[in-house]
């Protein structure tokens, strides 16, 4: 059995006196990918990251029994996770006025709050303001890959040309055959596991070994199957089968920790920016990489108006650095992306760097969740239990709606995340009524037979719904923070009254009972699949990037993260951001040669 | 060299040996155990003795030893609870507890004219079942209490060892060296 035994890379000395090639703002799947292609054409790479560099390993600790742990995975006395209701009635900055020594976002899972208190930013030194939003950030290297989701799905045409087929929005610059070429590489590098389903909507990928379903998927996707809809086993952005040519990596061996925790795999079975693109990157002896560095500035040449460098606070000592180089990434996450562009502002770009559209900060999208269903499968209550979470994700089941009909309430689509079986702690203990002998009976009778799914739906990319900087509040560092102008419109109402009544159809079709429906929608943010706020187009004046993720403004400016996202889809958008930044990539290593940058 | 994995299955293997064992004596420990100090377990670091002996009562009620598995005094429910109260910062959530044991005891008193533990067992479950009974829609302070003192009892035991192991008999977090366990979504020719 091979698993990682393999030490990070030494870091190499960080030289600021250097013009690199490029000087990237960001570690996560955007960030990764870019230092990546640059270092493999070449290119001499200075990775900026604001976090530190973990032992991610140590912080995971995926296997731990609850147990095992003084407080069973919870965070301890002081610190706070912030609650669906905090984010409801109070307003950002939440943090603000807090008894709690360290304040987090909702991310935690199921007693697992204590595994991420060094990968999520403490909200009492990173407040935002406006209207109400779960945003979740993850400082440090890899940024949220580290806790990711992994469920790795394509786009298709049915998103890059989604104006074409329903009026709304724009189209996107690029076709599904443009990005295909990408999204193979992606899979063939990094690893990812899925069934090949041949719908045009949903891609099929180069996938490795797929998890396995259990008897209450399986009746499921029966049922399904005779009413032209699909479940899928999770298409997840993990190897299962290994890597070859990635020697910090182990295969998946289905220890099924990774649903009861926030996310994350010790053995980097799950694709992480830093053992997936990172590690092997600072292996070419390409690649520099400085964490604890917090951009503030994109700077620019007084004369060319071009991009020169970046200006970044020590996030340790707070001094103050430039970084110089050729060209200019920025990475840093949909909505950090935005809040650096809008913080370079200079003569030549009054409005912030690349943003003579107007259009930074706008056109802001990403997922609804919340709505939901849980069923019962009677046949399976009291049967033994067995071993049915050993693999890194339930089911999927794609987006049916609006393809071919046309839905009188909404437009665009939603999936449904799901699960069932047995899993390590019997949840619906809470929902069991009463208490003694037969309590206790009915929850280990039911505890492998429920099954439940949620919905994740596009959110309409909207000019109104943007981020700005707000004028009077600074974050720990001094630096300006974002103000939210964001909430869910009509659309996303519609569609989510859609997601309870469609999905209790589905398992009512199946013979399953359902017991028990979500119809609250969560808090905008939740989903943390914030995209869209330095959009992609054709046109300079209303959008930000051309179709490699090139500023229209600056030509030596690329942004390669989800803000160039034209619009939301509803399919998870890590392996498209992934496989853009590839594409854009390729795309700039060529103009570099050429002397065009 | 050391491989984790191997390490990780005998490591699940040797805790399900000492959790069996735990199971067979539990039905031993349970006699008389009701008003005596727990034998074993954590020092009671926030509670009083009598507090903490109604707490034991209390969880082992709700979640009792049956014939399947040992129940949450043998998990040592009161234990940890306690525990978790006693580093707590939040002093009303400890106030919270403290009142809440002391409506078990005014309930029992005004049903039955005595505290929880000196009420016979049947005066016991009607005092809890008192408490259940608005479990929907909580509105007395023993009501109010029930909810809480069910969900730690509920998020304790289901994480203790034995809730894990003998009572659920939960097969994961392991190694699975071939084939992940399951169906295969489209089934192998």
């Amino acid at each position: 059995m091979t698993l990682v035994k393999i030490a990070p890379p030494l870091e190499q000395d960080v030289d600021l006196s250097k013009t690199y090639d490029a000087v990237i703002v960001g570690s996560g799947a955007a960030g990764g990918m870019a230092a990546h292609v640059l270092t493999t054409h070449g290119l001499e790479v200075l990775m900026l990251e604001a976090g530190k560099k973990l032992p991610i390993e140590q912080e995971l600790r995926s296997m731990q029994w609850p147990y095992d742990h003084p407080r069973r995975g919870e965070a301890p006395p002081g610190s706070h996770h912030l609650s669906f209701n905090e984010y409801t009635i109070r307003k950002p900055p939440y943090a603000k006025g807090a008894a709690f020594k360290h304040v987090y976002s909702y991310v935690g899972g199921w007693s697992g709050s204590d595994y991420v208190k060094n990968i999520l930013v403490d909200e009492k030194d990173h407040p935002y303001t406006g209207t109400n939003y779960a945003w979740v950030r993850a400082r440090c290297l890899g940024g949220k890959t580290n806790i990711w989701g992994r469920l790795a799905l394509r786009l298709s045409d049915y998103d890059f040309k989604a104006k074409s087929h329903d009026g709304y929005g724009e189209d996107w610059p690029i076709s599904y055959t443009d990005l295909e070429p990408y999204y193979d590489k992606v899979d063939l590098y990094l690893g990812i596991s899925g069934v090949k389903e041949n719908l045009p909507h949903l891609p099929d990928s180069q996938f490795q070994r797929p998890s396995k379903l259990n008897a209450g998927e399986v009746k499921l996707r029966e049922s399904l199957k005779k009413r032209g809809q699909v479940l899928t086993p999770y298409r997840a952005g993990v190897t299962t089968d290994g890597l070859k040519h990635n020697k910090y990596r182990s295969k998946c061996y289905g220890r099924g920790a990774c649903d009861r925790r926030p996310g994350g795999c010790d053995i980097h079975a799950v694709f992480d920016s830093p053992t997936g693109l990172i590690y092997p990157a600072m292996d070419t002896g390409h690649l520099t990489v400085r964490p604890n560095s917090t951009a503030h500035e994109v700077l620019v040449d007084k004369n060319t108006g071009r991009a020169r460098g970046v200006a970044f606070l020590d996030s340790v000592t707070r001094k103050s650095y430039e970084a110089k180089a050729k060209v200019v990434i920025v990475a840093a996450s949909t909505l950090e992306s935005a809040r650096l562009l809008l913080l370079s502002r200079s003569p030549q770009h009054p409005n912030g760097l690349g943003n003579s559209s107007g259009h930074v900060g706008h056109n802001f999208c990403e997922h609804v969740m919340g709505p939901g269903v849980t069923g019962l499968i009677k046949e399976l209550v009291g049967k033994p239990h067995t071993l049915d979470d050993g693999r890194p994700g339930g089911f999927y089941v794609p987006r049916f709606r609006n393809l071919k009909d046309r839905q009188p309430g909404f437009i665009r689509g939603y999936g449904f995340e799901g699960n069932s079986g047995h899993s390590m702690f019997p949840a619906h203990v809470f929902d069991t009524p009463g208490f003694g002998g037969q309590f206790k009976k009915t929850v280990r009778d039911h505890a492998a037979a429920f099954i439940s799914m949620g919905a994740f739906g596009e959110v309409l990319a909207r000019y109104e719904s943007y981020v700005d900087l707000d004028p009077d509040t600074k974050d720990g560092w001094g630096i300006p923070v974002l103000r939210f102008h964001y909430q869910f419109s009509d659309n996303e109402r519609k569609m989510a009254e859609d997601m309870v009544a469609t999905g209790r159809e589905m398992l009512e079709a199946a013979g399953i009972e359902v017991v028990g429906t979500d119809d609250k929608v969560l808090t905008e943010g939740w989903s943390i699949h914030e995209l869209g706020t330095a959009r992609m187009g054709t046109d300079p004046k209303t959008s930000v990037l051309n179709q490699f993720q090139q500023s229209h403004d600056v030509r030596n400016l690329f942004v390669v993260d989800g803000s160039s996202h034209v619009s939301a889809s509803c399919q998870n958008p890590t392996w498209t951001i992934m496989a853009l930044a590839w594409r854009s990539c390729d795309h700039l290593a060529d103009e570099f040669r050429k002397g065009n940058l | 060299m050391t491989d984790p994995a191997d390490r990780a299955d005998s490591l699940s293997r040797r805790e399900m040996i000492e959790v069996t064992a735990a199971a067979l004596a539990a039905p031993l420990l349970k006699v008389g155990a009701v008003t005596a100090p727990p034998a074993a377990g954590p020092a009671v670091r926030f509670l009083t003795a009598p507090e903490y002996a109604l707490l034991d009562e209390l969880t082992e009620l709700i979640i009792p030893t049956d014939g399947h598995s040992p129940g949450a005094r043998a998990a040592l429910v009161a234990g940890y609870i306690d525990g978790r109260l006693a580093e707590s910062l939040e002093a009303d959530w400890q106030g919270l507890w403290r009142s809440g044991l002391d409506a078990v005891n005014g309930l029992s008193r005004e049903r039955h004219g005595k505290p929880f533990l000196e009420a016979t067992p049947d005066q016991r479950l009607d005092v809890l079942t008192r408490m259940a009974a608005g479990e929907a829609d909580p509105k007395t302070p023993p009501e109010r209490f029930f909810t809480e003192l069910k969900r730690w009892t509920a998020r304790a035991y289901y994480t203790s060892k034995i809730g894990i192991h003998v009572d659920q008999e939960y097969k994961g977090n392991v190694y699975q060296r071939g084939e992940y366990a399951g169906f295969d979504a489209v089934p192998k020719p």
